[in-house]
């Protein structure tokens, strides 16, 4: 069991989402690929929505990747961007941004790790465990790109 | 001339809802309705798995209370294997048990600290942006270190006996899957890695005694906002004490005369019975003996401590003692005083939790049981936000046919509703103005029965803060987005 009040060096992958709403599954569906891959060097969490106790884990991080999917139609299928610390907030209650997090963890605790958000393009949301072609299709590219940049140890800042 | 003032969705409320308020020519209310438009599918959905897969499949309810849902679907299950749950082993009722206190406690204490204490730290006429969780980071620091800490020792509990805090699997038919180690267990004990269970009693105190002092210095507002006669409904165990994991259903009138007699949960669908309104996808259940219209009850908090006779843990129970002293009523119908009976369970959990973890029967091996198989099972357990059904019936092949949810929130369905009118009565009528405090007010009435849309509707979705202001004819004259 991990310690709470342990520092821990290293990167964090966050996937976001919930796998039986199709795909709204891709954060989840990344991280699986990440952690289930032989080279990864990474420590992968799965957050149906980020809540506020999730900025312990972040703290505990010199670099997080928050990995999501999007309604936003991207040139790519996919866009790694840097997560910037910012106080807004949700209005449907529990859920908190990635910045918010980021945001709390510096007020709070003092930690301010580089943080990105990877966002994977979805198209359809309905009940059900598979993925729409598209988002297939979205997740290999992001994930062609992640092995690219990644696990060759190409830095990624901030 | 008549208008209609939409606010869309209700901010700090799980899932979405919309409340409309009309007025008539004079400004007055007309009439006002909470709204829950989503479609609700899941229902269906579940229908044609086979039954041993519907205590992790109904988790994807929501993110919010999947604890509450995996129990109750796995107290259904434990019967289609042919064990009630009398027959279940000590080993696995206790660790079912621990898994249900830490998931209680956390989510109360989420409820109190980010979403409850906006509202009574700043005031309901506090502006939007000081309504949220980073505003009590900024201006309270240790209260939101307190509240994350709290939190994060019930997603921990979880986490030590299903495995992960979201959609970790413990119950299995007839049992549970793994029991907990001496190390998982001493973790929470001796206080090296994480606050220790002593500390979290000792804060869950401190809690009791703040919402206290601040009902003495707000004691007239907290009385009368959003007060109003309903029934109340809550599970208690055999000797008529609060039962969170299991017992019989218990309902009480506003005047506290029993309408319902600890009623064995099996028997749930003789009593209750459901009404539907085209305006919301939400159900209205009520006591058929008691009638549609005043039939309804509140869950949650507030009801459970109105129902029981006496809360089993100590220090929980004189907090229990002085609530109804210092109100001096026998039955308390004041929505505010919610977010005190919400931490007198806090403190509750607090106390099972430790008490279990001195329990060595959590070591235990006897984990599953197994019986005559059955072709319906009823689980009912009290959630963070009350009572909450899971029915299913199988066909031969243990494949689901059937599946009858009823969660907490939608009990309350008519006492949100009531609150909602409540408020445009008594705050909004003949006001001829609406300011972003008076709609705040609205919204603070629901919050008090920390509403979960998601489980309610078993949709999920993102939806901007929406209001939109109708003419007399119909016509949107105004409107507002907040994402």
């Amino acid at each position: 069991m991990k310690n709470l009040r342990t520092e821990k060096a290293g990167t964090l992958l966050v996937g976001i989402g919930n796998s039986g709403r199709k795909d709204d599954g891709l954060g989840w569906k990344f991280a699986g690929l990440v952690s289930e891959s032989a080279n990864s060097f990474i420590d992968c969490e799965y957050r149906y929505q980020l809540q506020v106790e999730d900025v312990l884990m972040t703290c505990r991080y010199d670099k997080i990747i928050f990995v999501d999917a999007t309604h936003e139609v991207l040139e790519d299928g996919y866009e790694l961007k840097p997560c910037r610390v910012a106080p807004h907030y949700y209005y449907s209650s529990h859920m908190q941004s990635p910045e918010t997090i980021l945001y709390l963890a510096k007020e709070l605790y003092n930690k301010e790790p580089d943080a990105f958000t990877l966002a994977i393009t979805g198209k359809q949301w309905g009940l059900g465990t598979s993925l729409s072609p598209e988002a297939e299709r979205n997740l290999q590219k992001a994930w062609s790109f992640f092995e690219k940049e990644l696990f060759q140890h190409v830095r990624i800042t901030a | 001339m008549s208008r209609k003032i939409t606010i869309d969705p209700v901010t700090r409320v799980e899932g979405h809802g919309r409340v409309t308020i009309h007025l008539d020519e004079y400004g007055q209310v007309k009439d006002s309705f909470f709204h829950i438009v989503e479609f609700r599918g899941f229902e269906r959905f579940i229908q044609g798995h086979p039954y041993w897969e519907a205590p992790v499949l109904v988790q994807r309810l929501c993110g919010i209370c999947p604890v509450s849902h995996h129990l109750a679907a796995a107290k259904a299950i434990d019967q289609l294997v042919g064990i009630d749950p009398k027959d279940l082993s000590a080993t696995a009722t206790k660790l079912r048990r621990l898994m249900h206190y830490g998931q209680v406690f956390q989510s109360h204490a989420l409820h109190f600290f980010y979403l409850a204490s906006p509202d009574l730290l700043f005031g309901v006429d506090a502006p939007v942006e000081k309504r949220n969780v980073v505003a009590v980071a900024l201006e309270n620091r240790e209260l939101a270190i307190k509240g994350i800490t709290m939190r994060k020792f019930g997603q921990e509990i979880i986490k030590a006996v299903a495995g992960k805090k979201i959609h970790g699997i413990l119950a299995v038919p007839g049992g549970v899957h793994n029991n907990l180690t001496e190390a998982e267990r001493d973790y929470f004990l001796d206080g090296k890695e994480i606050e220790n269970i002593d500390t979290m009693i000792e804060w869950s105190l401190a809690m009791v005694d703040f919402i206290k002092g601040y009902h003495e210095k707000n004691r007239k507002f907290l009385d009368e906002f959003a007060r109003f006669p309903s029934g109340h409904l809550g599970m208690v165990n055999e000797w008529g004490a609060l039962d969170l994991y299991d017992g019989q259903l218990r309902a009480i009138n506003s005047e506290g005369d029993i309408t319902l007699d600890d009623v064995s949960t099996d028997l749930y669908q003789d009593y209750f019975s459901e009404a539907v309104a085209q305006w919301s996808y939400m159900k209205f259940p009520y006591l058929k003996q008691v009638g549609r219209e005043n039939g309804w009850n509140r869950v949650g908090p507030l009801a459970r401590i109105n129902v029981c006779d006496s809360v089993p843990t100590p220090l929980a129970e004189k907090a229990r003692t002085d609530f109804i002293a210092f109100t001096g009523q026998k039955v308390n119908n004041s929505t505010m005083y919610s977010h005190w009976a919400r931490l007198i369970e806090v403190l509750h959990c607090a106390e099972m939790i430790k008490d279990l973890l001195h329990d060595p029967e959590l070591m235990g091996n006897d984990l599953i049981r197994k019986g005559i198989t059955r072709q319906k099972g009823i689980g009912i357990i009290e959630a963070p936000r009350g009572t909450l059904t899971h029915h299913y019936e199988v066909d031969e092949k243990g494949m689901i046919t059937r599946c009858n949810l009823i969660v907490s929130t939608t009990h309350n369905n008519d006492a949100m509703n009531t609150a909602v009118k409540w408020v445009a009565n008594n705050v909004i009528s003949r006001k001829g103005t609406i300011t972003d405090g008076m709609l705040n007010q609205v919204e603070v009435a629901i919050r008090a029965y920390d509403p979960c849309l998601s489980c309610a509707t078993q949709a999920m979705g993102k939806m901007p803060l929406k209001a939109e202001l109708y003419n007399y004819k119909g016509e949107l004259i105004n409107e507002k987005f907040k994402n």
